[in-house]
Protein backbone atom coordinates (compact mmCIF):
# COMPACT_ATOMS: atom_id res chain seq x y z
CA UNK A 1 0.00 0.00 0.00
CA UNK A 2 1.24 3.49 -0.81
CA UNK A 3 2.16 3.41 -4.46
CA UNK A 4 2.14 6.82 -6.09
CA UNK A 5 2.14 7.13 -9.85
CA UNK A 6 2.51 10.37 -11.80
CA UNK A 7 1.48 9.86 -15.37
CA UNK A 8 2.45 12.68 -17.80
CA UNK A 9 1.43 15.35 -15.32
CA UNK A 10 1.31 18.92 -16.61
CA UNK A 11 0.52 21.94 -14.48
CA UNK A 12 0.09 25.58 -15.44
CA UNK A 13 -0.32 28.63 -13.20
CA UNK A 14 -2.12 31.09 -15.46
CA UNK A 15 0.19 31.10 -18.46
CA UNK A 16 3.24 29.85 -16.59
CA UNK A 17 4.07 26.25 -17.39
CA UNK A 18 5.22 24.84 -14.05
CA UNK A 19 5.39 21.14 -14.89
CA UNK A 20 5.51 19.46 -18.26
CA UNK A 21 4.89 15.77 -18.82
CA UNK A 22 6.18 14.60 -15.47
CA UNK A 23 6.07 10.86 -14.98
CA UNK A 24 7.62 8.81 -12.22
CA UNK A 25 6.64 6.43 -9.53
CA UNK A 26 7.05 6.01 -5.81
CA UNK A 27 6.84 2.27 -5.18
CA UNK A 28 5.19 0.83 -2.12
CA UNK A 29 7.33 1.59 0.92
CA UNK A 30 9.92 3.40 -1.14
CA UNK A 31 11.77 6.54 -0.08
CA UNK A 32 12.07 8.87 -3.08
CA UNK A 33 13.89 12.19 -3.03
CA UNK A 34 13.02 14.96 -5.47
CA UNK A 35 15.93 17.20 -6.30
CA UNK A 36 16.15 20.20 -8.59
CA UNK A 37 16.95 23.88 -8.98
CA UNK A 38 14.63 26.29 -7.19
CA UNK A 39 11.46 27.03 -9.08
CA UNK A 40 11.45 23.68 -10.90
CA UNK A 41 8.10 22.68 -9.46
CA UNK A 42 9.17 20.28 -6.70
CA UNK A 43 6.67 21.68 -4.24
CA UNK A 44 4.01 21.72 -6.95
CA UNK A 45 4.43 17.96 -7.36
CA UNK A 46 3.84 17.49 -3.64
CA UNK A 47 0.78 19.73 -3.74
CA UNK A 48 -0.59 17.77 -6.68
CA UNK A 49 -0.02 14.49 -4.85
CA UNK A 50 -1.80 15.94 -1.82
CA UNK A 51 -4.69 17.02 -4.00
CA UNK A 52 -4.24 20.64 -2.95
CA UNK A 53 -3.83 21.49 -6.64
CA UNK A 54 -5.18 19.81 -9.75
CA UNK A 55 -3.12 19.11 -12.88
CA UNK A 56 -4.27 20.47 -16.24
CA UNK A 57 -2.99 17.35 -17.98
CA UNK A 58 -2.13 13.81 -16.95
CA UNK A 59 -3.13 11.92 -13.84
CA UNK A 60 -1.88 11.00 -10.40
CA UNK A 61 -2.80 7.73 -8.77
CA UNK A 62 -2.35 6.49 -5.23
CA UNK A 63 -2.73 2.72 -5.04
CA UNK A 64 -4.48 2.78 -8.37
CA UNK A 65 -7.02 5.37 -7.23
CA UNK A 66 -7.01 8.65 -9.15
CA UNK A 67 -6.22 11.63 -6.91
CA UNK A 68 -9.11 14.08 -7.16
CA UNK A 69 -9.78 16.63 -4.46
CA UNK A 70 -7.81 16.67 -1.21
CA UNK A 71 -5.97 13.39 -0.79
CA UNK A 72 -6.70 12.38 2.80
CA UNK A 73 -4.48 9.33 2.56
CA UNK A 74 -1.28 11.32 2.50
CA UNK A 75 0.54 13.11 5.28
CA UNK A 76 2.11 16.48 4.49
CA UNK A 77 5.16 17.79 6.33
CA UNK A 78 5.90 21.46 5.69
CA UNK A 79 9.20 23.28 5.63
CA UNK A 80 8.07 25.90 8.15
CA UNK A 81 6.30 23.20 10.20
CA UNK A 82 2.79 24.73 9.87
CA UNK A 83 1.87 23.59 13.37
CA UNK A 84 -1.32 24.98 14.89
CA UNK A 85 0.14 27.52 17.32
CA UNK A 86 -2.91 27.37 19.64
CA UNK A 87 -2.63 23.61 20.04
CA UNK A 88 -0.15 21.85 22.29
CA UNK A 89 2.14 19.14 20.95
CA UNK A 90 -0.41 16.48 21.89
CA UNK A 91 -3.33 18.44 20.42
CA UNK A 92 -1.45 19.04 17.18
CA UNK A 93 -0.80 15.33 16.78
CA UNK A 94 -4.44 14.55 17.58
CA UNK A 95 -5.80 16.84 14.88
CA UNK A 96 -5.95 14.10 12.24
CA UNK A 97 -7.48 11.44 14.50
CA UNK A 98 -10.04 14.03 15.69
CA UNK A 99 -10.87 14.89 12.08
CA UNK A 100 -11.62 11.22 11.56
CA UNK A 101 -14.03 11.39 14.47
CA UNK A 102 -12.10 8.90 16.59
CA UNK A 103 -13.00 8.51 20.24
CA UNK A 104 -10.98 10.50 22.77
CA UNK A 105 -9.32 7.39 24.20
CA UNK A 106 -8.25 6.33 20.74
CA UNK A 107 -6.83 9.82 20.04
CA UNK A 108 -4.95 9.62 23.33
CA UNK A 109 -3.49 6.26 22.43
CA UNK A 110 -2.39 7.43 18.98
CA UNK A 111 -0.81 10.67 20.19
CA UNK A 112 1.00 8.82 22.95
CA UNK A 113 2.38 6.32 20.47
CA UNK A 114 3.73 9.00 18.13
CA UNK A 115 5.03 11.23 20.90
CA UNK A 116 7.04 8.18 22.01
CA UNK A 117 8.14 7.46 18.47
CA UNK A 118 9.50 10.94 17.76
CA UNK A 119 10.95 11.28 21.26
CA UNK A 120 8.89 14.19 22.57
CA UNK A 121 8.00 12.69 25.95
CA UNK A 122 7.65 15.41 28.53
CA UNK A 123 6.70 18.00 25.92
CA UNK A 124 3.09 16.86 25.38
CA UNK A 125 1.61 20.04 26.76
CA UNK A 126 4.06 22.53 25.28
CA UNK A 127 2.93 25.02 22.68
CA UNK A 128 4.87 25.18 19.39
CA UNK A 129 6.38 28.55 20.30
CA UNK A 130 8.10 26.85 23.23
CA UNK A 131 9.89 24.32 21.00
CA UNK A 132 13.10 24.46 18.97
CA UNK A 133 12.98 24.06 15.19
CA UNK A 134 13.99 20.40 15.35
CA UNK A 135 11.35 19.63 17.95
CA UNK A 136 8.70 21.47 15.94
CA UNK A 137 9.46 19.30 12.95
CA UNK A 138 9.26 16.18 15.13
CA UNK A 139 5.71 17.31 15.93
CA UNK A 140 5.11 17.93 12.22
CA UNK A 141 6.24 14.38 11.40
CA UNK A 142 4.26 12.84 14.27
CA UNK A 143 1.16 14.79 13.22
CA UNK A 144 1.45 13.49 9.67
CA UNK A 145 2.03 9.88 10.83
CA UNK A 146 -0.82 10.01 13.34
CA UNK A 147 -3.28 10.10 10.46
CA UNK A 148 -1.94 6.69 9.30
CA UNK A 149 -1.27 7.89 5.74
CA UNK A 150 -0.21 5.63 2.92
CA UNK A 151 2.21 8.21 1.62
CA UNK A 152 4.26 10.88 3.34
CA UNK A 153 4.92 14.09 1.40
CA UNK A 154 7.78 16.14 2.82
CA UNK A 155 8.57 19.61 1.54
CA UNK A 156 12.14 20.46 2.52
CA UNK A 157 11.24 19.51 6.08
CA UNK A 158 14.73 20.15 7.45
CA UNK A 159 15.52 23.19 5.30
CA UNK A 160 15.13 25.64 8.16
CA UNK A 161 17.32 23.69 10.59
CA UNK A 162 21.00 24.13 11.34
CA UNK A 163 23.38 21.55 9.84
CA UNK A 164 23.80 19.51 13.00
CA UNK A 165 20.11 19.27 13.84
CA UNK A 166 19.50 18.48 10.22
CA UNK A 167 21.80 15.44 10.26
CA UNK A 168 20.23 14.27 13.48
CA UNK A 169 16.71 14.65 12.08
CA UNK A 170 17.61 12.75 8.91
CA UNK A 171 18.69 9.81 11.08
CA UNK A 172 15.53 10.12 13.15
CA UNK A 173 13.34 10.19 10.06
CA UNK A 174 14.93 7.00 8.73
CA UNK A 175 14.50 5.32 12.11
CA UNK A 176 10.79 6.22 12.13
CA UNK A 177 10.36 5.29 8.49
CA UNK A 178 11.90 1.86 9.07
CA UNK A 179 9.43 1.26 11.91
CA UNK A 180 6.30 2.53 10.14
CA UNK A 181 7.08 1.51 6.62
CA UNK A 182 5.17 3.87 4.37
CA UNK A 183 6.18 5.48 1.09
CA UNK A 184 7.88 8.86 1.26
CA UNK A 185 8.25 11.56 -1.36
CA UNK A 186 10.83 13.96 -0.03
CA UNK A 187 11.67 17.32 -1.62
CA UNK A 188 15.08 18.76 -0.95
CA UNK A 189 17.68 20.93 -2.59
CA UNK A 190 20.54 19.15 -0.86
CA UNK A 191 22.31 16.40 -2.81
CA UNK A 192 23.83 15.02 0.41
CA UNK A 193 20.43 14.73 1.99
CA UNK A 194 18.90 13.10 -1.08
CA UNK A 195 21.65 10.48 -1.38
CA UNK A 196 21.67 9.78 2.36
CA UNK A 197 17.90 9.27 2.56
CA UNK A 198 16.55 8.09 -0.76
CA UNK A 199 16.11 4.70 -2.37
CA UNK A 200 15.75 6.73 -5.51
CA UNK A 201 16.75 10.29 -6.38
CA UNK A 202 14.69 12.06 -9.02
CA UNK A 203 16.52 15.00 -10.58
CA UNK A 204 14.37 17.67 -12.18
CA UNK A 205 15.11 20.44 -14.62
CA UNK A 206 13.51 23.86 -14.51
CA UNK A 207 11.32 26.04 -16.73
CA UNK A 208 9.29 24.10 -17.36
CA UNK A 209 9.77 21.49 -14.62
CA UNK A 210 10.61 18.13 -16.16
CA UNK A 211 12.17 14.90 -14.97
CA UNK A 212 15.78 14.89 -16.05
CA UNK A 213 17.28 11.75 -14.62
CA UNK A 214 16.43 9.16 -12.01
CA UNK A 215 19.18 7.57 -9.90
CA UNK A 216 18.83 4.40 -7.87
CA UNK A 217 20.71 4.52 -4.60
CA UNK A 218 21.38 0.87 -3.92
CA UNK A 219 23.28 1.35 -0.71
CA UNK A 220 22.52 -0.69 2.40
CA UNK A 221 21.22 1.11 5.47
CA UNK A 222 22.42 2.44 7.82
CA UNK A 223 24.38 4.42 5.28
CA UNK A 224 27.70 6.02 5.87
CA UNK A 225 27.71 9.56 4.61
CA UNK A 226 31.37 9.52 3.70
CA UNK A 227 31.54 6.09 2.04
CA UNK A 228 33.09 5.79 -1.39
CA UNK A 229 29.89 4.38 -2.90
CA UNK A 230 27.87 7.30 -1.59
CA UNK A 231 30.41 9.71 -3.00
CA UNK A 232 30.23 8.14 -6.44
CA UNK A 233 26.45 8.51 -6.52
CA UNK A 234 26.65 12.02 -5.13
CA UNK A 235 29.08 12.91 -7.87
CA UNK A 236 26.75 11.62 -10.60
CA UNK A 237 23.75 13.43 -9.13
CA UNK A 238 25.73 16.63 -8.71
CA UNK A 239 26.84 16.53 -12.32
CA UNK A 240 23.30 15.97 -13.54
CA UNK A 241 22.00 18.71 -11.27
CA UNK A 242 24.95 21.03 -11.85
CA UNK A 243 24.22 21.27 -15.52
CA UNK A 244 20.64 22.03 -14.73
CA UNK A 245 21.50 24.79 -12.30
CA UNK A 246 23.75 26.38 -14.91
CA UNK A 247 20.97 26.20 -17.48
CA UNK A 248 18.42 27.68 -15.09
CA UNK A 249 20.79 30.53 -14.26
CA UNK A 250 21.42 31.28 -17.89
CA UNK A 251 17.71 31.63 -18.56
CA UNK A 252 17.36 34.07 -15.71
CA UNK B 1 18.87 46.16 33.29
CA UNK B 2 15.45 45.50 31.81
CA UNK B 3 13.71 46.02 35.14
CA UNK B 4 15.57 49.28 35.60
CA UNK B 5 14.32 50.64 32.28
CA UNK B 6 10.79 49.56 33.17
CA UNK B 7 11.03 51.33 36.52
CA UNK B 8 12.40 54.41 34.83
CA UNK B 9 9.53 54.44 32.37
CA UNK B 10 6.96 54.10 35.14
CA UNK B 11 8.60 56.93 37.03
CA UNK B 12 8.44 59.19 33.98
CA UNK B 13 4.77 58.26 33.48
CA UNK B 14 3.98 59.11 37.06
CA UNK B 15 5.96 62.33 36.97
CA UNK B 16 4.10 63.43 33.86
CA UNK B 17 0.78 63.06 35.70
CA UNK B 18 2.09 64.93 38.73
CA UNK B 19 3.45 67.77 36.61
CA UNK B 20 0.13 68.04 34.81
CA UNK B 21 -1.82 68.32 38.08
CA UNK B 22 0.64 70.84 39.55
CA UNK B 23 0.47 72.97 36.40
CA UNK B 24 -3.32 72.83 36.47
CA UNK B 25 -3.36 73.98 40.11
CA UNK B 26 -0.73 76.69 39.46
CA UNK B 27 -2.45 78.15 36.42
CA UNK B 28 -5.78 78.37 38.24
CA UNK B 29 -4.28 80.00 41.33
CA UNK B 30 -2.47 82.56 39.18
CA UNK B 31 -5.69 83.20 37.30
CA UNK B 32 -7.74 83.66 40.45
CA UNK B 33 -5.09 86.05 41.81
CA UNK B 34 -5.51 88.07 38.62
CA UNK B 35 -1.91 87.53 37.56
CA UNK B 36 -2.65 85.30 34.57
CA UNK B 37 -5.43 85.54 32.07
CA UNK B 38 -6.34 84.17 28.64
CA UNK B 39 -8.87 86.32 26.80
CA UNK B 40 -12.22 84.70 25.91
CA UNK B 41 -11.65 81.74 28.24
CA UNK B 42 -13.25 81.78 31.66
CA UNK B 43 -10.39 80.02 33.35
CA UNK B 44 -11.52 81.11 36.79
CA UNK B 45 -14.64 78.93 36.53
CA UNK B 46 -12.57 75.79 36.20
CA UNK B 47 -12.19 73.96 39.49
CA UNK B 48 -8.71 73.23 40.81
CA UNK B 49 -7.44 69.65 41.19
CA UNK B 50 -7.90 69.97 44.94
CA UNK B 51 -11.52 71.03 44.57
CA UNK B 52 -12.07 68.25 42.05
CA UNK B 53 -10.59 65.73 44.46
CA UNK B 54 -12.93 66.85 47.22
CA UNK B 55 -15.88 66.73 44.85
CA UNK B 56 -14.92 63.20 43.86
CA UNK B 57 -14.67 62.06 47.48
CA UNK B 58 -17.92 63.84 48.27
CA UNK B 59 -19.78 62.19 45.46
CA UNK B 60 -18.32 58.82 46.40
CA UNK B 61 -19.15 58.61 50.04
CA UNK B 62 -22.40 60.56 50.29
CA UNK B 63 -25.42 60.89 48.18
CA UNK B 64 -25.37 64.64 48.32
CA UNK B 65 -27.34 65.43 45.29
CA UNK B 66 -30.78 66.75 46.05
CA UNK B 67 -34.11 65.82 44.55
CA UNK B 68 -32.91 65.83 40.95
CA UNK B 69 -29.92 63.69 41.72
CA UNK B 70 -30.56 61.03 44.26
CA UNK B 71 -27.65 58.87 43.24
CA UNK B 72 -24.00 58.67 44.27
CA UNK B 73 -21.26 58.42 41.67
CA UNK B 74 -21.03 54.64 42.14
CA UNK B 75 -24.59 54.29 40.89
CA UNK B 76 -23.76 56.38 37.85
CA UNK B 77 -20.65 54.33 37.15
CA UNK B 78 -22.48 51.02 37.48
CA UNK B 79 -25.42 52.20 35.39
CA UNK B 80 -23.11 53.22 32.56
CA UNK B 81 -20.96 50.09 32.88
CA UNK B 82 -24.04 47.90 32.83
CA UNK B 83 -25.22 49.46 29.58
CA UNK B 84 -21.81 49.12 27.97
CA UNK B 85 -21.54 45.48 29.01
CA UNK B 86 -25.04 44.66 27.81
CA UNK B 87 -24.57 46.45 24.51
CA UNK B 88 -21.11 44.89 24.21
CA UNK B 89 -22.42 41.34 24.75
CA UNK B 90 -25.14 41.79 22.13
CA UNK B 91 -22.60 43.28 19.72
CA UNK B 92 -20.22 40.35 20.33
CA UNK B 93 -22.94 37.75 19.81
CA UNK B 94 -23.98 39.35 16.52
CA UNK B 95 -20.65 40.78 15.33
CA UNK B 96 -18.45 37.68 15.61
CA UNK B 97 -20.64 35.36 13.49
CA UNK B 98 -21.21 38.11 10.92
CA UNK B 99 -17.47 38.79 10.76
CA UNK B 100 -16.65 35.10 10.40
CA UNK B 101 -19.25 34.67 7.67
CA UNK B 102 -18.10 37.71 5.72
CA UNK B 103 -14.42 36.83 6.12
CA UNK B 104 -14.91 33.19 5.18
CA UNK B 105 -17.38 33.30 2.32
CA UNK B 106 -17.25 35.58 -0.70
CA UNK B 107 -21.00 35.26 -1.13
CA UNK B 108 -21.81 36.28 2.44
CA UNK B 109 -19.23 39.06 2.07
CA UNK B 110 -20.94 40.39 -1.03
CA UNK B 111 -24.30 40.29 0.73
CA UNK B 112 -23.23 42.09 3.91
CA UNK B 113 -20.42 44.36 2.73
CA UNK B 114 -22.51 47.17 1.22
CA UNK B 115 -24.58 47.46 4.40
CA UNK B 116 -21.54 47.26 6.67
CA UNK B 117 -19.54 49.77 4.66
CA UNK B 118 -22.30 52.40 4.75
CA UNK B 119 -23.71 51.86 8.22
CA UNK B 120 -20.30 51.74 9.91
CA UNK B 121 -19.67 55.30 8.78
CA UNK B 122 -22.65 56.59 10.74
CA UNK B 123 -21.30 57.58 14.15
CA UNK B 124 -23.12 56.05 17.15
CA UNK B 125 -24.26 59.57 18.12
CA UNK B 126 -26.12 59.92 14.83
CA UNK B 127 -28.33 57.04 15.97
CA UNK B 128 -29.42 58.78 19.17
CA UNK B 129 -32.54 60.49 17.74
CA UNK B 130 -33.89 57.29 16.22
CA UNK B 131 -32.97 55.34 19.36
CA UNK B 132 -35.09 57.75 21.43
CA UNK B 133 -37.85 57.42 18.90
CA UNK B 134 -38.07 53.62 18.57
CA UNK B 135 -36.89 52.29 21.93
CA UNK B 136 -39.28 52.54 24.84
CA UNK B 137 -36.31 51.79 27.05
CA UNK B 138 -32.76 50.64 26.49
CA UNK B 139 -32.06 53.20 23.79
CA UNK B 140 -28.60 53.86 25.18
CA UNK B 141 -27.78 50.13 25.09
CA UNK B 142 -28.60 50.26 21.40
CA UNK B 143 -26.18 53.18 20.94
CA UNK B 144 -23.45 51.16 22.65
CA UNK B 145 -24.27 48.22 20.40
CA UNK B 146 -23.81 50.40 17.30
CA UNK B 147 -20.47 51.61 18.64
CA UNK B 148 -19.13 48.16 19.56
CA UNK B 149 -20.42 46.00 16.74
CA UNK B 150 -18.46 47.47 13.82
CA UNK B 151 -14.97 47.27 15.30
CA UNK B 152 -15.79 43.65 16.23
CA UNK B 153 -17.07 42.82 12.73
CA UNK B 154 -14.16 44.48 10.95
CA UNK B 155 -11.47 42.95 13.16
CA UNK B 156 -13.08 39.52 12.94
CA UNK B 157 -13.13 39.74 9.13
CA UNK B 158 -9.50 40.77 9.13
CA UNK B 159 -8.57 37.95 11.51
CA UNK B 160 -10.39 35.34 9.45
CA UNK B 161 -8.83 36.54 6.21
CA UNK B 162 -5.30 36.53 7.59
CA UNK B 163 -5.45 32.85 8.59
CA UNK B 164 -2.18 31.25 7.48
CA UNK B 165 -2.76 29.47 4.15
CA UNK B 166 -0.39 26.67 5.20
CA UNK B 167 -2.42 25.92 8.29
CA UNK B 168 -5.49 25.54 6.08
CA UNK B 169 -3.52 23.20 3.80
CA UNK B 170 -2.27 21.25 6.82
CA UNK B 171 -5.81 20.88 8.15
CA UNK B 172 -7.11 19.78 4.76
CA UNK B 173 -4.49 17.10 4.28
CA UNK B 174 -5.21 15.89 7.82
CA UNK B 175 -8.74 15.25 6.68
CA UNK B 176 -10.57 18.16 8.29
CA UNK B 177 -14.10 18.90 7.08
CA UNK B 178 -15.02 22.49 6.15
CA UNK B 179 -16.83 22.80 9.50
CA UNK B 180 -13.72 21.64 11.36
CA UNK B 181 -11.58 24.06 9.36
CA UNK B 182 -13.82 26.93 10.46
CA UNK B 183 -14.16 25.91 14.10
CA UNK B 184 -10.69 24.45 14.72
CA UNK B 185 -8.47 26.54 12.47
CA UNK B 186 -10.06 29.80 11.34
CA UNK B 187 -11.73 30.78 14.61
CA UNK B 188 -8.75 30.07 16.89
CA UNK B 189 -6.49 31.82 14.42
CA UNK B 190 -8.80 34.87 14.32
CA UNK B 191 -9.35 34.90 18.08
CA UNK B 192 -6.66 37.49 18.92
CA UNK B 193 -8.11 39.82 16.26
CA UNK B 194 -11.61 39.26 17.64
CA UNK B 195 -10.39 40.26 21.09
CA UNK B 196 -8.73 43.36 19.62
CA UNK B 197 -12.06 44.22 17.99
CA UNK B 198 -13.81 43.82 21.32
CA UNK B 199 -11.26 46.05 23.00
CA UNK B 200 -11.50 48.81 20.41
CA UNK B 201 -15.28 48.40 20.27
CA UNK B 202 -15.72 48.76 24.01
CA UNK B 203 -13.63 51.93 23.87
CA UNK B 204 -15.98 53.34 21.25
CA UNK B 205 -18.98 52.06 23.21
CA UNK B 206 -17.77 53.74 26.37
CA UNK B 207 -17.58 57.08 24.55
CA UNK B 208 -20.95 56.48 22.94
CA UNK B 209 -22.68 55.71 26.22
CA UNK B 210 -21.66 59.03 27.74
CA UNK B 211 -23.05 60.91 24.75
CA UNK B 212 -26.21 58.81 24.71
CA UNK B 213 -26.88 59.37 28.38
CA UNK B 214 -26.50 63.11 27.95
CA UNK B 215 -29.11 63.22 25.22
CA UNK B 216 -31.44 60.44 26.29
CA UNK B 217 -31.45 61.76 29.87
CA UNK B 218 -31.55 58.45 31.60
CA UNK B 219 -31.87 59.25 35.31
CA UNK B 220 -28.55 57.54 36.09
CA UNK B 221 -25.32 57.25 34.15
CA UNK B 222 -22.03 59.11 33.98
CA UNK B 223 -23.05 61.07 30.90
CA UNK B 224 -26.15 62.26 32.63
CA UNK B 225 -24.15 62.99 35.78
CA UNK B 226 -21.64 65.34 34.15
CA UNK B 227 -24.31 67.02 32.03
CA UNK B 228 -26.43 67.67 35.13
CA UNK B 229 -23.51 68.85 37.23
CA UNK B 230 -22.70 71.29 34.45
CA UNK B 231 -26.32 72.49 34.47
CA UNK B 232 -26.22 72.94 38.20
CA UNK B 233 -22.94 74.83 38.03
CA UNK B 234 -21.17 72.16 40.09
CA UNK B 235 -18.11 72.15 37.92
CA UNK B 236 -15.86 70.30 40.36
CA UNK B 237 -18.26 67.32 40.36
CA UNK B 238 -18.50 67.59 36.59
CA UNK B 239 -14.71 67.39 36.15
CA UNK B 240 -14.55 64.57 38.70
CA UNK B 241 -17.10 62.70 36.60
CA UNK B 242 -15.00 63.27 33.48
CA UNK B 243 -11.92 61.89 35.19
CA UNK B 244 -13.87 58.83 36.33
CA UNK B 245 -14.94 58.26 32.72
CA UNK B 246 -11.34 58.44 31.55
CA UNK B 247 -9.99 56.16 34.26
CA UNK B 248 -12.69 53.53 33.73
CA UNK B 249 -12.13 53.56 29.97
CA UNK B 250 -8.43 53.02 30.61
CA UNK B 251 -9.10 50.19 33.04
CA UNK B 252 -11.45 48.47 30.59
CA UNK B 253 -8.76 48.56 27.93
CA UNK B 254 -6.10 47.20 30.28
CA UNK B 255 -8.30 44.41 31.64
CA UNK B 256 -9.12 43.11 28.17
CA UNK B 257 -5.42 43.23 27.27
CA UNK B 258 -4.65 41.20 30.40
CA UNK B 259 -7.46 38.74 29.65
CA UNK B 260 -6.12 38.40 26.13
CA UNK B 261 -2.63 37.66 27.38
CA UNK B 262 -3.99 35.12 29.83
CA UNK B 263 -6.24 33.25 27.46
CA UNK B 264 -3.98 33.36 24.42
CA UNK B 265 -0.95 31.76 25.95
CA UNK B 266 0.10 30.30 22.64
CA UNK B 267 0.72 33.61 20.85
CA UNK B 268 4.23 35.02 20.54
Amino acid sequence: MGRLILDSVTKKFNSFLALENVSFEVADGEFVCLLGPSGCGKTTILRLAAGLEAPIGGNLFLDGKKIEGVNKECGFVFQEYALFPWRTVKENIEFGPQAKGLHKNECDRISKHYIDLVGLNGFENHYPKELSGGMKQRVGIARAYANSPKLLLMDEPFGALDAQTRNLMQGELLRIWEKEHISVLFVTHSVDEAVFLGDKVVVMSARPGKIKEIFDVNLPRPRIRTSLEANIIRDKVLKSLGMEIKLAMKEK
Amino acid sequence: MKIDTRKKELLINLLSLVVFVVLWQAVLILTREGIFNIPFIRLRDIPTPVETWHALLGSMFTHIYGPALTYGIYDHVFASLERVIEGGIIAFIIGVPVGIGVGYSKLIGNIFNPIIEIVRNMPPMAWIPIAIFIFVSGGSIFIVFIGVVFPIILNTIQGVRSTDERLLDAARTLGASELMIVTKVIIPSAFPSIMTGLRIGLGVGWMAIVAAEMVIRSPVGLGYFIWNMGDLGRYAEMIAGMIVIGVIGYMMNISILLLQRRFIKWAD
